[in-house]
């Protein structure tokens, strides 16, 4: 068979009607992907385009990572082809040819995205809010589910993002808790735990500490979230158990007491460890030291103590949905900056 | 903002190829698709109302001889030959492509090129748009970069 053919050449054809493919250029990670033996689908998602003037654009996600998608012209025929059997001029057997099937102008390329899922959850959610012992937050009516659905990043790194900010679900609304809230349903936490006598960093059921809580109008789910991102890595994220990382919820509880305070008068270092060591359990007292916290604070004063300025990224996109939204419509302004360039 | 699905290649759905595929045994993919890029256009006579297809020339693999070399040689990759007419010839070669192509398309939907795809896959048939869907991911291209070059006779190669 391979001589007749081989030596003769495969007819080449190009079909009549081309059909509409694309090629999508695959990095090695991707294309390992999905030569493992049960590959994952993929999603191709979208960013908004009205949010603060950037343009819209589209991203390939795997199940943890995301890929811009790019779209690359090029001078050259890039044929598709496929078998084919060919009738030949006067033999009556066809002859199996190749055929060009598809023709494609252009390829897409991927570039990984390094798009934070933290600053995009700041974007889109709505901060909640605990002002005078009222809650001060306005709905969003959009589930987790939808709010993913709408990021243009993996679903790992939006769960992760989710985790990082504590974010949670309530009430068919979504929300990022404001420091000032933070701090309040942690004096909760800790409180439940010694009324029901729970050792916070052996295993406890969530439940219970989050029915506790909710007495004081915490909703559940904030406390869950809260209590999951200060439990140890061993604890299954989705199961009924948590159980505290001793170090991490040090940290967190001085960071966030800090945090509270930015803003107001001077906080006097003394207070501070004195009020970081009253929010903590009994146990934990003298773990209480700026050490834990290195690197979120700075001193103002010989005696008084704030909490650094929060991530460039962070403060930035909060900022940013006030900073771009009148430019929009000023035309001047935008031209100004570049004109300064 | 919709997300729109893509989906794996199906390991299990593709069904055995129904023509016999003519290329060297590794350019074959399960599906049968293969890449071929050259530079330019090819220009051809519009086939007739009849055939779905214009044949235009002809691939050659003059270096390819799995009985003298055995199937494992594959020092003839670099080259090949595309005939196109009686009178044009490219010289080309077969790389790897150290970034493989997905080959994509629209789920369910097989436009206008069921009779040249009848080898592959069936489209499912379902009215599901916004799908698409990893036909094949494709290791190896046929590139042809240089001009083409006149020779005689076309029937005779090298």
């Amino acid at each position: 068979m391979a001589t007749q053919q081989f030596d003769g050449g495969v007819p080449f054809a190009v079909a009549a009607s081309a059909q509409k493919l694309q090629l999508l250029e695959l990095p090695p990670d991707v294309a390992a992907l999905l030569d493992a033996p049960n590959p994952p689908r993929l999603s191709i998602k979208s960013s908004a385009a009205a949010a603060n003037n950037r343009p819209a654009y589209a991203v390939l996600c795997t199940p943890n990572k995301t890929f811009h998608l790019r779209q690359v012209q090029t001078s050259n025929s890039l044929f598709v082809t496929h078998p084919q059997l060919l009738d030949s001029h006067g033999n009556d057997t066809p002859l199996p040819a190749t055929c060009a099937i598809a023709s494609c102008p252009a390829t897409l390329e991927l570039h990984p995205s390094d798009v934070s899922a933290v600053a995009m959850l700041h974007e889109v959610l709505p901060v909640y809010d605990i002002v005078a012992g009222d809650v001060d937050a306005t709905g969003n009516g959009r589930s987790k589910d939808h709010i993913f659905e709408n990021l243009p990043l993996s679903d790992a790194q939006c769960q992760a993002g989710w985790n990082e900010l504590m974010a949670f679900e309530h009430n068919e609304d979504t929300y990022i808790p404001s420091v000032n809230a933070l701090s309040q349903v942690w004096r909760s936490i800790n409180a439940a735990a010694l009324a029901e006598g729970v050792r916070l960093d052996s295993q406890f059921l969530t439940e219970d500490i989050a029915t506790a809580v909710a007495d004081d109008g915490h909703p559940s789910p904030f406390t869950k979230a809260v209590l999951r991102h200060v439990s140890n890595d061993e604890q299954d994220a989705e199961g009924p158990w948590s159980c505290l990382d001793r170090a991490r919820t040090v940290a967190f509880v001085g960071k966030t007491l800090l945090e509270a305070k930015q803003g107001s008068s001077d906080f006097l270092i003394a207070d501070f460890t004195d009020t970081w060591e009253d929010r903590l359990p009994e146990a934990w007292r003298k773990d209480a030291k700026l050490s834990a916290i290195e690197g979120s604070y700075e001193f103002p004063s010989d005696t008084t103590i704030r909490a650094k300025s929060k991530d460039a990224a962070v403060a930035n996109v909060q900022d940013a949905p006030v900073a771009t939204k009148p430019s929009a419509r000023k035309w001047h302004e935008k031209f100004a900056k570049t004109r300064k360039k | 903002m919709p997300t729109v699905t893509l989906y794996p290649p199906s390991s299990t759905a593709t069904p055995p190829l129904k023509t016999e595929n003519p290329l060297p045994p590794l350019l074959h993919t399960p599906t049968g698709l293969a890449l071929l890029e050259i530079q330019g256009t090819i220009h051809f006579p519009p086939p007739s109302a009849t055939s779905t297809s214009s044949r235009v020339g002809k691939l050659v693999f003059p270096t390819y001889n799995p009985n003298l070399n055995g199937e494992e040689d594959t020092k003839w990759m670099k080259r090949v030959y595309l005939y196109i007419g009686e009178n044009q010839r490219m010289v080309g070669e077969c790389k790897r492509l150290g970034r493989p192509f997905a080959v994509i398309r629209r789920r369910g939907q097989d436009e206008g090129g069921d009779e040249v795809m009848e080898g592959g896959e069936e489209g499912t048939g379902t009215g599901e748009g916004e799908e698409l869907e990893i036909v094949e991911v494709v290791r190896h291209k046929i590139v042809f970069s240089g001009r083409p070059e006149p020779v005689g006779g076309g029937t005779e190669e090298s």
